[in-house]
Parts: structure tokens; C-alpha cells; sequence
């Protein structure tokens, strides 16, 4: 059996038929990796992210999952749908429009419940990602009243609660404070060294080196411009500023400050 | 803005469903029931002291709930002119409600009189508005907004339905929030003084703004419930208890129902 799990082909996307969004893009990931797509905004980081959970589909092009081509109609086969579903988690950029329910309880339990898991058995993940992501008196509350980081964190539990093997995260730390990124990053880590494929996509230069096995780079003309182990990629100070991904830090010397671009 | 926090706050609070009283202990879908049933008898008495006295019942449960009574006759009292400008006040006077004058006075060469009979019949309205709609309000702020969506499901209402109203009621505050940061934005920018013209031209351009942002939400929204498994029909647990304590209740509830509906019917004849 093949250790592939997605392979992308000269991948084409536009919305509406006329808003390029993915241009020639080839990728391929392997069971068990940990994949970051990085690149700045608009460079199609999300497009792809929702492409791999087969909820938009190539123009031109194929992307395969799992050995099977995604298309509209391979989810009109329950079967194949429900296992997909239960094999790939997304955990959305945006928590406001991933977390829909009443209340926290009711959001995590969402996901389990529409795939038919076993009521006990998702009782029992219930309880304990609660306790891992800290989430107990959060739970009657309603998630728009979360902190952003609370909101991610929810996000994350309500995917994770499915098990899925792929786990995939568009931008998971944007917005966060140190501490609540140390303990994301740490999860989708301890979460990868368990067997889960993990794919992050993120402009946090910081935090690509734990999670890549391979990076990807995105550029504004929405191509993947390189490809390569993190260690190289972050070094490329040349390919990281010309696609906007350096970021200027200011730093203070003997009481004077001055900015200077930084990558890390 | 005040108008925008007050709907925030009255739509929103979760706070008064939070705290230990009576009617937040009861399980919801017997409490729906039984206040269904007060209601029905509201709206079938014609007695005025009978309807006082559920009135006064409907106060005391809310003193029970941990409720402050300031609060809540504020609350409801609120809705009465609203019904009474259309409804009492025109019965007040002859024209609608012939009988005994009470008083009379000239209104712009008009003679109007106020009779026994229509003083009679706009206080049974206001008491009889009054009264049903402190029911409604006590009930939706005693119990957890998503606790009555639930209920209305096991009504049989149909899930999509309760499922659209549950996500509405969660999107327009998201709504409610845009609005207000944008508020705040253009205050920032500008100052507090908008000129008449261009803050209309702000007010329109946001509300467009709004209608496509609500079309692109639904989209998102739908696609992160299929990356989670929905196909349609949701499914969720139900996990409401009834204890001793609810079936008393109920029994209560039923015994000064029908008690009630026959002591009406008697008066009639
Ligand atoms: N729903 C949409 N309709 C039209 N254009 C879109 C939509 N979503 C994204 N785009 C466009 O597609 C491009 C890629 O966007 P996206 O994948 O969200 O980038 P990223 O996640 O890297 O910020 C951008 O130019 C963006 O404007
Ligand atoms: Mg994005």
C-alpha cells in the first residue's frame, strides 16, 4: 500500500470562474508528515487547505486523496464521504465561521455526532480533550464570547474530537500570544509524534521549523515558488522577502532603536 | 450605539438563565409546556381579578427565579404601549365602545366620551397583554436561549428550522458586532461629527456591505458543517432530565389550568 495521502497535480483554481486563486500547483504528502504552507496574504494558502478537505474542487488539474480523486460526485457516495470526512479534520481560519452551535459543548460534539460515532466513545474524547486544551468552564458558554484564543482552541477540539488522521490547520496561531501558541504548537507536535499527518498553513515564521517536515511557498502569483526542508527554506532570506515574508523587527541598542528586517 | 448594546444586552444575556432560581430548575421542555398552558388560560379569561391574581402569581415565580422585579416590570411593561396606542386606547371612547359616558371632553370640535364599558374593556386588554407577555418574557429569560431551541425540536418543530433560527440568532450578533466596530472605526477616524450626508452615504455602504458579507458567512459556514460531517440532517444529543420536582410542577400547572378554565366558563353562563 502507498504511503500517499494527497497528490496534487498542476492544480489550477479561480473563484467565481475569474479570481485566480491556485496556479500549477503540484504537491504531494506522506503519511505521518508534518507539511507547512507558508506565504503571505491572498497567496492562496487557504484555497489549497480547503481543496485537500475536499470542499472545493480543481478547475483543471487532479488532486487524489487517499488514492481516490476528489470530485463533487465522489461525495455524493456516502460511504466515501463519511470516511473521508472522518479521515481529514480542518480546523478553519476563521473560529467566528468554523464554531456555528449554541454553545462550546454542543460545537464539539457536532463533528462526532453528524458522523455517527459511538455515543460513549465520544464521550470519553470529549473528557479528555477538555482537560488537555483546558476547556472545562468553557463549556456552556457561547463561542462568540470566547477570547480569539479560546475560540482557536475550541476550533481545535472540535476537529480533533473526530480523530482525524490528516489534521489539517489554516493559520492556527495567527493572533495569538506566545504563551496560547507554545501550547498549540506542542499539541499538533505531540499530535504528529502519535502518527497524525499534520498540515499548517501560516505567515509565523516562528513556529515553521517545528512543524515542517517539508515547507511550501507560496508566492502572490499564487504558485508554490519552493519547496524544501525548513532549515533551508528560513535561510533563503532572498526568497523569504520577496514573498513578503520577512518581517521587520525593532530593536533597541545603548536607548536607540532601529528596525531591521529579520527571519528567523 | 446605546440603541445597539441594549438589543445586544436584551437578545443576548445568558446571565438571568444562569442563576439558581426556581424556574431555571425546572427541565425546559416542562416549563415550556406549562407556561404554554398559562397562556392559553390568559387569553381565555375574562375576569379581571382572576387575571390579577395570575399576574401576581407570574411576579412571585419571578421573585422566586432570582430575578429583580425592577428589572423585570421595566422589562415588560415596555410592551404595553405599543399594543395599547393601536388596540385600548381607541376602545376607550364611544365611537368604539358604546355605553354609560364616564367623561367627555372636545377634541378639536370632536365630543368624545369616555365610557364605563370601554374603561372596563382596555383594562381586561392591558391586563390581560400584560400578563401573557411576563409569562413569554419570564420564560425566555430563565431559560438558556439554546435549551428553548432545543425544546421547540422535541415540539416536533422541524430541525432545519430550529437549526436556521439557532445560527441566525448566533449570526446577527456577529452582526451586531461588525456594525459596531465599524461605528467605532469611523468615529475614530473622523471624530464624533459626521457630516448628515456622508454618514448616510457610511450607513448605506454598510449595509451593502453587510448583505455581502452575510452571503459569503453562508457559504463558509456551510462548508466548515460539511468538512464536519454534515449531510443535511443534523443530528444532536438530547439530554434533558425531569426530576420529582418537574412533574409537581406539571400537575400544579395542570389542577389551576383546568380549575380556572371551568371557574371562566361558569361566569360566562
Ligand atoms: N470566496 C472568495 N471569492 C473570491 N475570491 C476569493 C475568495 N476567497 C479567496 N479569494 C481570493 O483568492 C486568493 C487566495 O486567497 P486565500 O486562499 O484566502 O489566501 P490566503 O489564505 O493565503 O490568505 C486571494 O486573491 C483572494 O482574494
Ligand atoms: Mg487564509
Amino acid at each position: 500500500m502507498s504511503n500517499s495521502i494527497f497528490d496534487a497535480k498542476n492544480v489550477n483554481f479561480a473563484y467565481l470562474g475569474k479570481y485566480s486563486a491556485l496556479r500549477n500547483v503540484d504537491i504531494n504528502i506522506e503519511r505521518g508528515q508534518k507539511i507547512s504552507v507558508i506565504g503571505a496574504n491572498g497567496s492562496g494558502k487557504s484555497t489549497l487547505l480547503h481543496m485537500l478537505d475536499g470542499l472545493i474542487f480543481p478547475d483543471e488539474g487532479t488532486v487524489k486523496a487517499f488514492g481516490r480523486e476528489l470530485a463533487e460526485d465522489a461525495f455524493n457516495d456516502e460511504d466515501f464521504s463519511k470516511d473521508f470526512r472522518k479521515k481529514v479534520g480542518l480546523v478553519f481560519q476563521n473560529p467566528d465561521i468554523q464554531l456555528f452551535c449554541p454553545t462550546v459543548r454542543e460545537d464539539i460534539f457536532f463533528g462526532p455526532l453528524q458522523l455517527g460515532m459511538e455515543k460513549k466513545e465520544i464521550k470519553k474524547r470529549f473528557e479528555e480533550l477538555i482537560t488537555i486544551l483546558g476547556l472545562g468552564n468553557l463549556l456552556e458558554r457561547a463561542p462568540h464570547q470566547l477570547s480569539i484564543g479560546e475560540k482557536r482552541k475550541v476550533a481545535i477540539a472540535s476537529t480533533l474530537i473526530i480523530e482525524p488522521e490528516v489534521l489539517i490547520l489554516d493559520e492556527p496561531t495567527a493572533g495569538l500570544d506566545p504563551l496560547t501558541t507554545r501550547h498549540i504548537i506542542d499539541l499538533l507536535v505531540q499530535e504528529n509524534a502519535s502518527g497524525r499527518t499534520i498540515i499548517t498553513s501560516t505567515h509565523d515564521l516562528h513556529i515553521v521549523e517545528e512543524i515542517s517536515d517539508i515547507v511550501y511557498v507560496f508566492s502572490q502569483e499564487k504558485k508554490i515558488v519552493k519547496a524544501g526542508h525548513p532549515g533551508v527554506i528560513l535561510q533563503d532570506a532572498a526568497l523569504l522577502h520577496v514573498n513578503n515574508l520577512t518581517h521587520i523587527h525593532a530593536h533597541s541598542h545603548n536607548g536607540k532603536i532601529h528596525i531591521h528586517p529579520h527571519s528567523h | 450605539m446605546g440603541a445597539l448594546s441594549f438589543l445586544k444586552e436584551s437578545i443576548f444575556a445568558d446571565e438571568y438563565a444562569a442563576r439558581k432560581g426556581f424556574l431555571q430548575s425546572l427541565d425546559p421542555r416542562i416549563k415550556t409546556a406549562t407556561f404554554f398552558l398559562f397562556i392559553i388560560l390568559i387569553l381565555f379569561i375574562k375576569d379581571i381579578f382572576t387575571l390579577l391574581c395570575l399576574y401576581v402569581f407570574c411576579l412571585f415565580l419571578t421573585k422566586r427565579s432570582d430575578i429583580s422585579l425592577g428589572f423585570f416590570l421595566k422589562r415588560t411593561w415596555i410592551f404595553i404601549p405599543l399594543f395599547s396606542l393601536f388596540i385600548a386606547i381607541p376602545a376607550l371612547f364611544s365611537v368604539f365602545t358604546p355605553g354609560e359616558a364616564l367623561a367627555g371632553f372636545n377634541l378639536m370640535g370632536v365630543k368624545l366620551v369616555i365610557t364605563y364599558q370601554g374603561v372596563f374593556s382596555a383594562a381586561l386588554f392591558v391586563i390581560r397583554v400584560i400578563t401573557s407577555v411576563s409569562f413569554v418574557v419570564l420564560l425566555s429569560i430563565t431559560t438558556r436561549h439554546f435549551e428553548l431551541l432545543r425544546v421547540l425540536r422535541i415540539f416536533k418543530v422541524p430541525q432545519v428550522f430550529v437549526m436556521t433560527t439557532g445560527m441566525c440568532y448566533r449570526y446577527i450578533y456577529l452582526f451586531v458586532e461588525i456594525v459596531e466596530n465599524t461605528y467605532v472605526a469611523i468615529k475614530s477616524r473622523t471624530g464624533t461629527k459626521i457630516h448628515y450626508k456622508k454618514g448616510q452615504h457610511i450607513v448605506a455602504w454598510n449595509i451593502a456591505y453587510l448583505w455581502m458579507r452575510s452571503y459569503r458567512l453562508n457559504e463558509e459556514v456551510y462548508s466548515a458543517m460539511l468538512s464536519r460531517g454534515y449531510r443535511g440532517d443534523p443530528v444532536t444529543f438530547n439530554e434533558f432530565r425531569a426530576g420529582i420536582k418537574d412533574w409537581f410542577w406539571l400537575l400544579f400547572s395542570a389542577a389551576v389550568f383546568v380549575v380556572l378554565f371551568y371557574f371562566n366558563l361558569q361566569i360566562k353562563n
